[in-house]
Protein backbone atom coordinates (compact mmCIF):
# COMPACT_ATOMS: atom_id res chain seq x y z
CA UNK A 1 0.00 0.00 0.00
CA UNK A 2 1.56 3.24 -1.40
CA UNK A 3 0.52 6.08 1.50
CA UNK A 4 1.67 8.76 -1.27
CA UNK A 5 -0.41 11.80 -1.08
CA UNK A 6 -1.00 12.84 -5.37
CA UNK A 7 -1.50 16.28 -5.72
CA UNK A 8 -2.19 17.67 -8.89
CA UNK A 9 -1.77 21.72 -9.84
CA UNK A 10 -3.66 23.07 -12.50
CA UNK A 11 -2.00 25.84 -14.29
CA UNK A 12 1.51 25.28 -12.64
CA UNK A 13 3.16 27.69 -14.28
CA UNK A 14 6.81 28.19 -12.78
CA UNK A 15 6.54 27.61 -9.26
CA UNK A 16 4.98 24.35 -8.93
CA UNK A 17 3.41 22.91 -5.93
CA UNK A 18 6.59 20.87 -4.27
CA UNK A 19 5.84 17.47 -4.62
CA UNK A 20 2.69 17.77 -7.16
CA UNK A 21 1.95 16.88 -10.72
CA UNK A 22 1.90 20.14 -12.63
CA UNK A 23 -0.13 20.88 -15.86
CA UNK A 24 -0.28 23.53 -18.10
CA UNK A 25 -0.42 24.83 -21.59
CA UNK A 26 2.50 26.39 -21.70
CA UNK A 27 5.90 24.55 -21.86
CA UNK A 28 7.79 27.18 -20.62
CA UNK A 29 7.07 26.63 -16.86
CA UNK A 30 7.66 23.42 -14.91
CA UNK A 31 4.49 21.58 -16.55
CA UNK A 32 4.87 17.93 -16.38
CA UNK A 33 1.62 17.36 -18.50
CA UNK A 34 0.82 19.76 -21.43
CA UNK A 35 -3.05 19.69 -21.61
CA UNK A 36 -6.29 21.73 -22.06
CA UNK A 37 -7.57 22.69 -18.06
CA UNK A 38 -10.90 20.68 -19.24
CA UNK A 39 -9.86 17.85 -20.49
CA UNK A 40 -6.82 16.30 -18.90
CA UNK A 41 -5.32 12.56 -19.47
CA UNK A 42 -5.93 11.71 -15.73
CA UNK A 43 -8.51 8.42 -14.70
CA UNK A 44 -11.44 9.74 -12.76
CA UNK A 45 -10.83 9.54 -8.92
CA UNK A 46 -7.03 10.23 -8.94
CA UNK A 47 -6.18 12.99 -6.81
CA UNK A 48 -6.12 13.60 -3.28
CA UNK A 49 -5.64 17.42 -3.53
CA UNK A 50 -6.25 20.02 -6.95
CA UNK A 51 -4.41 23.21 -6.58
CA UNK A 52 -6.18 26.07 -9.07
CA UNK A 53 -3.72 29.05 -7.96
CA UNK A 54 -4.18 32.03 -9.95
CA UNK A 55 -5.93 30.67 -12.52
CA UNK A 56 -9.54 30.32 -12.67
CA UNK A 57 -9.78 34.22 -13.23
CA UNK A 58 -8.80 33.48 -17.00
CA UNK A 59 -10.09 30.32 -18.32
CA UNK A 60 -13.23 30.09 -20.67
CA UNK A 61 -15.83 28.43 -18.58
CA UNK A 62 -14.45 28.48 -14.59
CA UNK A 63 -17.65 25.61 -14.22
CA UNK A 64 -15.91 23.37 -16.64
CA UNK A 65 -12.54 23.96 -15.17
CA UNK A 66 -13.93 23.06 -11.75
CA UNK A 67 -16.40 19.91 -13.32
CA UNK A 68 -12.91 18.66 -14.62
CA UNK A 69 -11.17 18.78 -11.05
CA UNK A 70 -13.57 17.67 -9.61
CA UNK A 71 -13.58 14.32 -11.73
CA UNK A 72 -9.94 13.60 -11.12
CA UNK A 73 -10.55 14.14 -7.69
CA UNK A 74 -11.13 11.42 -5.00
CA UNK A 75 -14.01 11.59 -3.27
CA UNK A 76 -13.41 14.13 0.01
CA UNK A 77 -10.27 15.46 -1.73
CA UNK A 78 -9.12 18.79 -1.17
CA UNK A 79 -9.84 21.54 -3.72
CA UNK A 80 -7.72 24.70 -3.43
CA UNK A 81 -8.73 27.99 -5.44
CA UNK A 82 -6.78 31.19 -5.35
CA UNK A 83 -7.84 34.20 -7.23
CA UNK A 84 -7.56 37.87 -6.44
CA UNK A 85 -10.32 39.72 -5.11
CA UNK A 86 -12.14 41.95 -7.75
CA UNK A 87 -11.61 45.20 -5.59
CA UNK A 88 -7.35 44.20 -6.21
CA UNK A 89 -5.60 46.35 -8.56
CA UNK A 90 -4.52 42.68 -10.16
CA UNK A 91 -7.82 41.94 -11.14
CA UNK A 92 -6.97 44.37 -13.99
CA UNK A 93 -3.60 44.22 -14.36
CA UNK A 94 -3.77 41.25 -16.87
CA UNK A 95 -5.47 41.49 -20.14
CA UNK A 96 -5.69 37.72 -19.87
CA UNK A 97 -8.49 38.66 -17.09
CA UNK A 98 -11.96 37.33 -17.98
CA UNK A 99 -13.33 36.94 -14.65
CA UNK A 100 -13.73 39.59 -11.59
CA UNK A 101 -14.82 37.97 -8.47
CA UNK A 102 -15.71 38.05 -4.89
CA UNK A 103 -15.55 36.01 -1.98
CA UNK A 104 -18.93 34.60 -2.74
CA UNK A 105 -18.36 33.43 -6.42
CA UNK A 106 -18.41 30.26 -5.13
CA UNK A 107 -21.15 30.23 -2.88
CA UNK A 108 -24.08 28.21 -4.72
CA UNK A 109 -21.38 25.44 -4.38
CA UNK A 110 -22.41 25.45 -0.44
CA UNK A 111 -26.05 26.72 -0.79
CA UNK A 112 -26.98 25.86 -4.32
CA UNK A 113 -30.58 26.84 -5.71
CA UNK A 114 -31.77 23.60 -7.83
CA UNK A 115 -31.67 25.59 -11.21
CA UNK A 116 -27.70 25.62 -10.49
CA UNK A 117 -27.90 21.93 -11.41
CA UNK A 118 -27.86 22.37 -14.95
CA UNK A 119 -24.78 25.14 -14.96
CA UNK A 120 -22.92 23.18 -12.39
CA UNK A 121 -23.38 19.85 -11.79
CA UNK A 122 -20.09 18.97 -9.47
CA UNK A 123 -20.63 19.15 -6.26
CA UNK A 124 -17.74 20.79 -3.92
CA UNK A 125 -18.54 21.38 -0.02
CA UNK A 126 -17.14 25.14 1.10
CA UNK A 127 -14.64 24.23 3.63
CA UNK A 128 -13.32 27.34 4.19
CA UNK A 129 -12.56 30.91 2.66
CA UNK A 130 -9.76 33.14 3.47
CA UNK A 131 -9.50 36.85 1.86
CA UNK A 132 -6.62 39.07 2.28
CA UNK A 133 -6.57 42.80 2.30
CA UNK A 134 -4.42 45.41 1.37
CA UNK A 135 -1.77 46.20 4.24
CA UNK A 136 -2.69 49.10 6.36
CA UNK A 137 -6.88 47.93 6.48
CA UNK A 138 -4.56 44.07 7.66
CA UNK A 139 -2.58 46.20 10.12
CA UNK A 140 -5.69 47.81 11.05
CA UNK A 141 -7.64 45.07 12.04
CA UNK A 142 -10.38 44.25 9.01
CA UNK A 143 -8.60 41.24 7.95
CA UNK A 144 -9.35 39.43 11.30
CA UNK A 145 -13.12 40.74 11.12
CA UNK A 146 -13.87 39.75 7.20
CA UNK A 147 -12.05 35.97 8.00
CA UNK A 148 -13.70 35.72 10.97
CA UNK A 149 -17.48 36.58 10.52
CA UNK A 150 -19.39 35.27 7.61
CA UNK A 151 -22.03 38.72 7.94
CA UNK A 152 -18.77 40.96 8.23
CA UNK A 153 -17.88 39.28 5.26
CA UNK A 154 -20.88 40.10 3.64
CA UNK A 155 -21.13 43.66 5.00
CA UNK A 156 -17.59 44.03 3.80
CA UNK A 157 -18.45 42.98 -0.27
CA UNK A 158 -21.85 44.85 -0.09
CA UNK A 159 -20.75 48.23 1.43
CA UNK A 160 -17.36 48.39 1.89
CA UNK A 161 -15.18 46.84 -0.32
CA UNK A 162 -14.09 49.49 -2.87
CA UNK A 163 -12.54 51.85 -0.08
CA UNK A 164 -11.23 48.96 2.22
CA UNK A 165 -10.38 46.93 -0.45
CA UNK A 166 -9.14 43.13 -1.08
CA UNK A 167 -6.66 41.48 -2.27
CA UNK A 168 -7.09 37.43 -2.77
CA UNK A 169 -9.63 35.37 -1.82
CA UNK A 170 -8.84 31.42 -1.00
CA UNK A 171 -11.21 28.70 -1.08
CA UNK A 172 -10.64 25.24 0.11
CA UNK A 173 -13.25 22.89 -0.97
CA UNK A 174 -14.29 19.53 -0.37
CA UNK A 175 -15.54 17.38 -3.09
CA UNK A 176 -18.80 15.80 -2.69
CA UNK A 177 -18.99 12.40 -5.00
CA UNK B 1 -52.68 40.73 -27.72
CA UNK B 2 -49.26 42.38 -27.53
CA UNK B 3 -46.90 39.61 -28.67
CA UNK B 4 -44.48 39.40 -25.71
CA UNK B 5 -40.76 37.51 -25.48
CA UNK B 6 -38.89 36.54 -22.22
CA UNK B 7 -35.80 36.00 -22.91
CA UNK B 8 -33.64 33.48 -20.45
CA UNK B 9 -36.98 33.24 -18.88
CA UNK B 10 -35.76 30.95 -16.05
CA UNK B 11 -38.47 29.09 -14.06
CA UNK B 12 -40.53 31.82 -13.74
CA UNK B 13 -41.89 33.14 -17.07
CA UNK B 14 -43.54 36.64 -17.61
CA UNK B 15 -46.99 36.17 -17.47
CA UNK B 16 -48.52 35.60 -21.45
CA UNK B 17 -44.95 35.76 -22.73
CA UNK B 18 -43.15 33.16 -25.03
CA UNK B 19 -40.38 32.09 -22.52
CA UNK B 20 -36.92 31.45 -24.30
CA UNK B 21 -33.82 29.67 -22.49
CA UNK B 22 -30.79 27.40 -22.86
CA UNK B 23 -31.86 25.56 -19.94
CA UNK B 24 -34.51 22.34 -20.41
CA UNK B 25 -35.49 22.51 -16.39
CA UNK B 26 -37.07 25.91 -16.92
CA UNK B 27 -40.51 27.10 -18.30
CA UNK B 28 -38.90 27.60 -21.08
CA UNK B 29 -41.39 27.41 -24.45
CA UNK B 30 -38.05 27.73 -26.31
CA UNK B 31 -34.61 26.66 -25.76
CA UNK B 32 -31.89 28.56 -27.73
CA UNK B 33 -28.58 29.48 -26.28
CA UNK B 34 -27.96 33.27 -27.10
CA UNK B 35 -24.15 32.50 -27.99
CA UNK B 36 -24.70 30.27 -30.72
CA UNK B 37 -26.45 31.14 -33.20
CA UNK B 38 -29.40 34.19 -33.47
CA UNK B 39 -33.34 33.84 -32.32
CA UNK B 40 -35.26 31.62 -34.15
CA UNK B 41 -38.02 33.94 -34.79
CA UNK B 42 -38.63 36.56 -37.90
CA UNK B 43 -37.89 40.11 -38.09
CA UNK B 44 -40.56 42.38 -35.90
CA UNK B 45 -41.99 39.43 -34.30
CA UNK B 46 -42.60 41.02 -31.37
CA UNK B 47 -43.72 43.94 -29.16
CA UNK B 48 -42.10 43.84 -26.17
CA UNK B 49 -38.90 41.40 -25.60
CA UNK B 50 -37.70 41.13 -22.00
CA UNK B 51 -34.01 39.84 -20.67
CA UNK B 52 -33.81 40.13 -17.14
CA UNK B 53 -30.54 39.28 -15.56
CA UNK B 54 -29.29 38.14 -19.14
CA UNK B 55 -26.91 41.14 -21.17
CA UNK B 56 -24.33 40.67 -18.36
CA UNK B 57 -23.52 36.63 -19.08
CA UNK B 58 -23.36 36.56 -22.87
CA UNK B 59 -20.47 36.46 -24.80
CA UNK B 60 -20.79 39.47 -27.68
CA UNK B 61 -23.50 42.28 -26.06
CA UNK B 62 -23.35 44.26 -29.40
CA UNK B 63 -24.70 40.78 -31.34
CA UNK B 64 -27.18 40.12 -28.75
CA UNK B 65 -28.48 43.67 -29.18
CA UNK B 66 -28.52 43.42 -32.85
CA UNK B 67 -31.03 39.89 -32.33
CA UNK B 68 -33.00 41.69 -29.42
CA UNK B 69 -33.16 44.70 -32.51
CA UNK B 70 -34.32 42.28 -35.48
CA UNK B 71 -36.96 40.05 -33.64
CA UNK B 72 -38.88 43.52 -31.86
CA UNK B 73 -41.20 45.46 -33.99
CA UNK B 74 -40.54 49.33 -34.74
CA UNK B 75 -41.80 50.76 -32.14
CA UNK B 76 -41.75 48.84 -29.90
CA UNK B 77 -40.19 47.85 -26.17
CA UNK B 78 -37.02 45.95 -24.81
CA UNK B 79 -36.51 45.81 -20.77
CA UNK B 80 -33.20 44.96 -19.76
CA UNK B 81 -32.38 44.72 -15.92
CA UNK B 82 -28.89 43.68 -15.15
CA UNK B 83 -26.92 44.89 -11.85
CA UNK B 84 -25.09 48.12 -11.80
CA UNK B 85 -21.10 47.23 -11.89
CA UNK B 86 -20.44 48.38 -8.32
CA UNK B 87 -23.61 46.02 -7.29
CA UNK B 88 -22.20 42.74 -4.81
CA UNK B 89 -23.93 40.65 -7.48
CA UNK B 90 -22.35 41.73 -10.26
CA UNK B 91 -18.96 39.71 -9.21
CA UNK B 92 -21.12 37.05 -7.56
CA UNK B 93 -21.76 35.04 -10.07
CA UNK B 94 -18.39 33.52 -12.03
CA UNK B 95 -20.46 33.25 -15.19
CA UNK B 96 -21.00 37.39 -15.55
CA UNK B 97 -18.82 38.36 -18.49
CA UNK B 98 -19.96 41.89 -18.17
CA UNK B 99 -19.94 44.93 -15.70
CA UNK B 100 -21.83 47.88 -16.69
CA UNK B 101 -23.17 50.85 -15.39
CA UNK B 102 -25.94 53.03 -16.89
CA UNK B 103 -24.55 54.86 -19.54
CA UNK B 104 -23.57 51.17 -20.67
CA UNK B 105 -26.14 51.09 -23.47
CA UNK B 106 -25.22 54.73 -25.06
CA UNK B 107 -23.63 52.77 -27.69
CA UNK B 108 -26.86 52.44 -29.38
CA UNK B 109 -29.13 55.74 -28.94
CA UNK B 110 -28.77 57.92 -32.25
CA UNK B 111 -25.81 60.54 -31.19
CA UNK B 112 -24.90 58.33 -28.09
CA UNK B 113 -21.45 58.56 -27.96
CA UNK B 114 -19.79 62.10 -27.90
CA UNK B 115 -22.63 62.88 -30.21
CA UNK B 116 -22.03 60.44 -32.77
CA UNK B 117 -23.81 57.21 -34.17
CA UNK B 118 -21.80 54.25 -33.66
CA UNK B 119 -20.92 52.75 -36.79
CA UNK B 120 -20.10 48.93 -35.73
CA UNK B 121 -23.68 48.41 -34.65
CA UNK B 122 -27.23 48.56 -36.52
CA UNK B 123 -28.73 48.68 -33.41
CA UNK B 124 -30.74 52.03 -33.10
CA UNK B 125 -33.08 52.35 -30.04
CA UNK B 126 -34.18 55.61 -27.23
CA UNK B 127 -34.12 55.26 -23.60
CA UNK B 128 -37.86 55.31 -22.60
CA UNK B 129 -37.09 55.01 -19.00
CA UNK B 130 -34.39 53.92 -16.38
CA UNK B 131 -35.01 52.86 -12.97
CA UNK B 132 -31.60 52.69 -10.79
CA UNK B 133 -31.78 50.92 -7.36
CA UNK B 134 -29.29 51.42 -4.65
CA UNK B 135 -28.60 49.35 -1.46
CA UNK B 136 -30.72 49.80 1.38
CA UNK B 137 -28.85 51.78 3.47
CA UNK B 138 -28.24 54.36 0.52
CA UNK B 139 -32.42 54.30 -0.79
CA UNK B 140 -33.31 54.81 3.09
CA UNK B 141 -31.02 57.93 2.90
CA UNK B 142 -32.92 59.26 -0.18
CA UNK B 143 -29.80 58.64 -2.26
CA UNK B 144 -32.09 56.46 -5.00
CA UNK B 145 -34.65 58.95 -5.53
CA UNK B 146 -32.12 61.26 -6.13
CA UNK B 147 -30.13 59.36 -9.01
CA UNK B 148 -33.45 58.93 -10.78
CA UNK B 149 -34.98 62.17 -10.41
CA UNK B 150 -31.83 64.25 -11.75
CA UNK B 151 -29.43 63.27 -14.86
CA UNK B 152 -27.39 65.44 -13.64
CA UNK B 153 -26.92 64.07 -10.27
CA UNK B 154 -26.74 60.67 -11.90
CA UNK B 155 -23.86 61.70 -13.79
CA UNK B 156 -22.31 63.11 -10.64
CA UNK B 157 -22.98 59.73 -8.64
CA UNK B 158 -21.89 57.66 -11.55
CA UNK B 159 -18.48 59.87 -12.10
CA UNK B 160 -17.94 60.54 -7.80
CA UNK B 161 -20.10 58.59 -5.52
CA UNK B 162 -20.86 54.74 -7.02
CA UNK B 163 -17.84 53.46 -5.37
CA UNK B 164 -18.90 54.50 -2.03
CA UNK B 165 -23.26 54.91 -2.54
CA UNK B 166 -22.80 52.04 -4.44
CA UNK B 167 -25.74 50.66 -7.28
CA UNK B 168 -27.68 47.77 -7.02
CA UNK B 169 -30.05 46.86 -10.22
CA UNK B 170 -30.51 49.13 -13.20
CA UNK B 171 -33.82 48.77 -15.43
CA UNK B 172 -33.71 50.10 -18.53
CA UNK B 173 -36.83 50.31 -20.90
CA UNK B 174 -35.96 51.09 -24.50
CA UNK B 175 -37.97 51.82 -27.75
CA UNK B 176 -37.15 49.98 -30.85
CA UNK B 177 -36.04 52.42 -33.89
CA UNK B 178 -35.88 51.35 -37.36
Amino acid sequence: MSARVLILDVGCGRKKYPGSIGIDMSPAGQADVLCDWTRTPFPDSTFDEVRLIHMIEEVDDIFRVLAEAHRVAKPNARVVIMTPHYTDHASYCSPAHRWHLSSFSLWFFSEKPAEYDYYAPAQFRERRVHVTLLRIWRALGFQILVNHFRWFRKFWEHYLCFVIRGKTVEWELEVVK
Amino acid sequence: MPRILDVGCGPTKYPGSIGLDMNPSTAADVLCHLDRGGLPFRDNSFDHLRAEHIIEHVADIIATMEEFHRVTKPGGTIFIATPHYTDFSSFRDPTHRWHLNTYSFLYFYPGGMHGRDMWYTRVRMREVKLNLRLLNLWRALGFEFLVNRSRFFRQFWEHYLSFVIRGKLMEFTFEVIK
